[in-house]
């Protein structure tokens, strides 16, 4: 490893502090997080070559030796294969009208009712976001919300619900490893499994999904319907929803339905699955994408057209950037900020990471935040089950609820909000969230202190 | 297209409307005719048989015969004196223009858009033009419109009106004119693919009246009506398209709306049907 002067340093964490600015006013300056970020990737691997803090290798591969450019290996190409491969099997799946039929049998069972409707929409974001990504489960249950509140004439309960749903996301983000890019990028770098992330999140997030909707129906004032006559023409109402009416073939409802089921169980047993073991969860979520792919084999670009390749651009260049921050040491400067925080313990130590997670999450970017923890907290040897891990997790997940920036699923929200002209700004979204966000992360903190 | 546009497109097509049948009464039955006292009732005897259907017991079937009304105002306030529940007519009162068949003649013309009660328009007793099966009964009845779905009341009407054990076709031309307009000026958009839609709107177009048909199909059996529904829906010149319908299926009677929110005269198609279809009777609403 070359000498690093404190100059050099100094320099890259100038950088790095830049692009999470960048990143923190990414609406104002019109720019794709992938733009942003490819920039400050460029210059960073210029500066990194100029000091010399970076010079390509050649490493040997299954016997065969290849010089591989320096931004390569800094890329995390595991967490990469399982956004792409989910994205595209989720993409392909929603065409079986699957996510679409559950969502409409709920509207129905709830028969019109405004709190029902909010228990089973409040669940449904969470288990959505859960098995697809938090961003999907948005735009899903905000679609059917705004059609189903303007089909039952409470388009005025529309902002509650949609707030709601926006801070459910985050909840339901927690739940399996795969929920959200945090819980993978963190998830890999401590090396926790599917099965045991989703036992020591489940409890949480079962409370957290239950503790809101109860606070949200209380706060927005939904209500049961109390007068048979009301119970009647809401039922009606929802009546006419015809849940079939996504479904284009039963064959492949069935084959999707099945598929979704398969994939859950192969993500979860990857650590365990002989040879699958080896190749990773990556490689589980790009075989199922191809699999869903073979239904619609000659039209299967059209899927890679959808794929959210600013999504993906951006990850590479965040790893590159992180990786660069590594060899200029600012990760271990920061390392050594973090140290007097950990040096507080497992219990002080880790309730003041999960605050200063959450914060940093709440103004910016939750996922250049996991990315250097992970980094950061990897140099420290932590083992798998420390609670440090936790509080970034927690912490990254949950600091999303805080503003309308802090996660992409509550700018989702908000997009769906002013679509619908419902007036709501920065600030009232603070205002609005801002309850729900402190017991969540007094939750989160309780719990991970006294049970994980 | 956004994902969000995606799906909240699925959730409404998934929104369909839904058909409750609500069967109309007709508790006063007005007859209109510009005869003599004598010869309107013995038309009158000749709609009874034909109007079995709507013929309750309780039914009060009332003459209004030439000579108790001479001005289109005379008849208006006879007829919200007796407030019925339908008027059966026949065009060109009081006129011999029932000779050139171009027009509805006044009185039914303002008959038909002044009051809220249903019109049942008989061909012309002088003008021979009755087609063979014309006023004889009921069992083959057809509904037509531009835009079937939701529109219970059309659906209400035409149900009733068909005997047990007739068929009720649900009719819904969609104008091709106007498609071709919109695709015409989809052609000049380039970030729209004209033929995905092309085919798209017009699938659409004509799958929400084709849903709904099937919800009255349901409704009707779940009533346990003894009526049979069946479906016409297309996309053609409207006139042509219920013209040939008509002549094919040898309609006994034929249901449509005249009235028009946006307009004082009667709905644009409505009229045009009414001028030309003189060969069997008309329900116009």
């Amino acid at each position: 490893m070359p000498h690093v002067s404190t100059t050099v340093t100094a320099i890259f964490a100038i950088l790095l502090v830049a692009m999470i600015l960048s990143l923190a006013l990414e609406e104002k300056i019109h720019a794709k997080k992938s733009v942003i970020v490819g920039l400050f990737a460029a210059v960073a691997l210029f500066l990194a070559a100029a000091f010399g803090l970076v010079r390509p290798e050649t490493v040997e591969i299954l016997g065969h030796p290849v010089t591989l450019p320096v931004y390569i290996p800094g890329i995390d190409w595991e967490v990469i294969a399982i956004i792409l491969g989910s994205s595209l099997f989720v993409d392909v799946t929603s065409k079986c009208g699957l996510f679409t039929w559950i969502a409409i049998k709920l509207t129905k069972a709830s028969r019109g009712d405004p709190l029902k409707l909010l228990v089973y929409y409040g669940v449904m974001t969470v288990v959505f976001s859960a098995v697809l990504n938090n961003v999907t489960a948005m735009i899903i249950v905000g679609a059917l919300s705004g059609v189903s509140l303007a089909k039952l004439r409470r388009t005025n309960q529309l902002l509650g619900f949609l707030l709601i749903e926006a801070l459910l996301t985050n909840v339901g983000g927690l739940l399996t490893l795969i929920s959200s890019v945090p819980n993978i990028i963190i998830g890999n770098a401590a090396g926790i499994t599917f099965v045991t992330f989703f036992i020591k999140a489940s409890p949480y997030v079962v409370v957290a999904t239950a503790v809101t909707i109860y606070m949200g129906a209380r706060l927005f004032g939904i209500e049961a319907l109390k007068d048979d006559a009301a119970k009647a023409e809401a039922q009606s109402l929802v009546a006419g929803f015809d849940e079939n009416d996504g479904i284009e073939s039963a064959g492949f409802f069935r084959f999707g339905t099945a598929m979704t089921g398969l994939f859950i169980i192969a993500m979860a047993s990857a650590s365990v699955t002989p040879y699958v073991k080896d190749l990773g969860m990556g490689y589980v979520a790009l075989t199922f994408a191809v699999i869903m792919l073979t239904r619609y084999k000659a039209t299967a670009d059209r899927f890679y057209q959808a794929i959210d390749w600013d999504l993906l651009a951006f990850f590479g260049c965040l790893f590159i950037v992180v990786n660069m921050m590594e060899h200029a040491l600012v990760l271990e400067l920061i390392g050594e900020g973090l140290k007097p925080i950990i040096g507080l313990g497992e219990t002080v130590g880790v309730g003041v990471l999960l605050v200063a997670s959450a914060v940093a999450s709440s103004v910016t970017d939750n996922i250049p935040l996991a990315a250097m923890l992970a980094k950061i907290l990897g140099g420290l040897g932590l083992a798998s089950d420390s609670p440090f891990w936790w509080a970034v997790i927690f912490g990254a997940n949950l600091g999303g609820n805080i503003t309308p920036i802090g996660s992409a699923s509550t700018l989702v929200a908000v997009t769906i909000i002013h679509k619908h002209k419902l007036p709501l700004s920065f600030a009232g979204f603070v205002k609005a969230a801002f309850p729900f966000a402190v017991l969540q992360l007094a939750m989160a903190a309780g719990y991970v202190l006294v049970v994980l | 297209m956004t994902k969000l546009d995606q799906f909240e497109s699925v959730f409404k097509s998934a929104d369909k409307a839904v058909y409750t049948y609500d069967r109309p009464t007709f508790d006063r039955v007005l007859l209109v005719t510009d005869l003599n006292e004598a010869d309107a009732a013995d038309i009158a005897i000749r709609i009874r048989s034909f109007l079995t259907t709507i013929d309750q017991p309780g039914t009060q079937w009332e003459n209004l015969s030439g000579d108790a009304f001479g001005s289109v105002r005379g008849l208006l306030e006879s007829i919200e004196e007796r407030k019925p529940d339908l008027i059966v007519t026949y065009r060109h009162l009081h006129s011999e223009a029932w000779r050139w068949p171009h027009s509805l003649g006044e009185y039914l013309d303002v008959m038909t858009q002044a009051t809220s009660v249903p019109v049942l328009v008989l061909p012309h007793p002088d003008a021979d033009r009755a087609l063979p099966h014309s006023i004889k009964d009921t069992d083959r009845v057809m509904a037509i419109t531009n835009h079937l779905t939701g529109d219970n009341r059309l659906v209400d009407m035409a149900v009733t009106f068909t005997e047990p054990g007739g068929t009720c076709w649900l009719t819904h031309v969609e104008s091709q004119a106007v498609f071709e307009r919109y695709i015409d000026a989809v052609s000049k958009i380039p970030a729209i693919d004209t033929d995905v839609a092309r085919e798209a709107l017009a699938e659409q177009l004509l799958k929400e009246p084709r849903d709904f048909i099937a919800a009255c199909r349901a409704e009707i059996d779940a009533q346990g009506l003894s009526i049979k529904i069946e479906e016409v829906v297309v996309m053609g010149r409207q006139l042509d398209e219920y013209g040939e319908l008509i002549a094919k299926r040898e309609i006994d009677l034929l249901v449509l709306h005249t009235k028009d929110d946006d307009q004082l005269a009667m709905h644009g198609a409505a009229y045009a049907l009414a001028v030309e279809l003189r060969g069997i009777p008309l329900l116009m609403l």
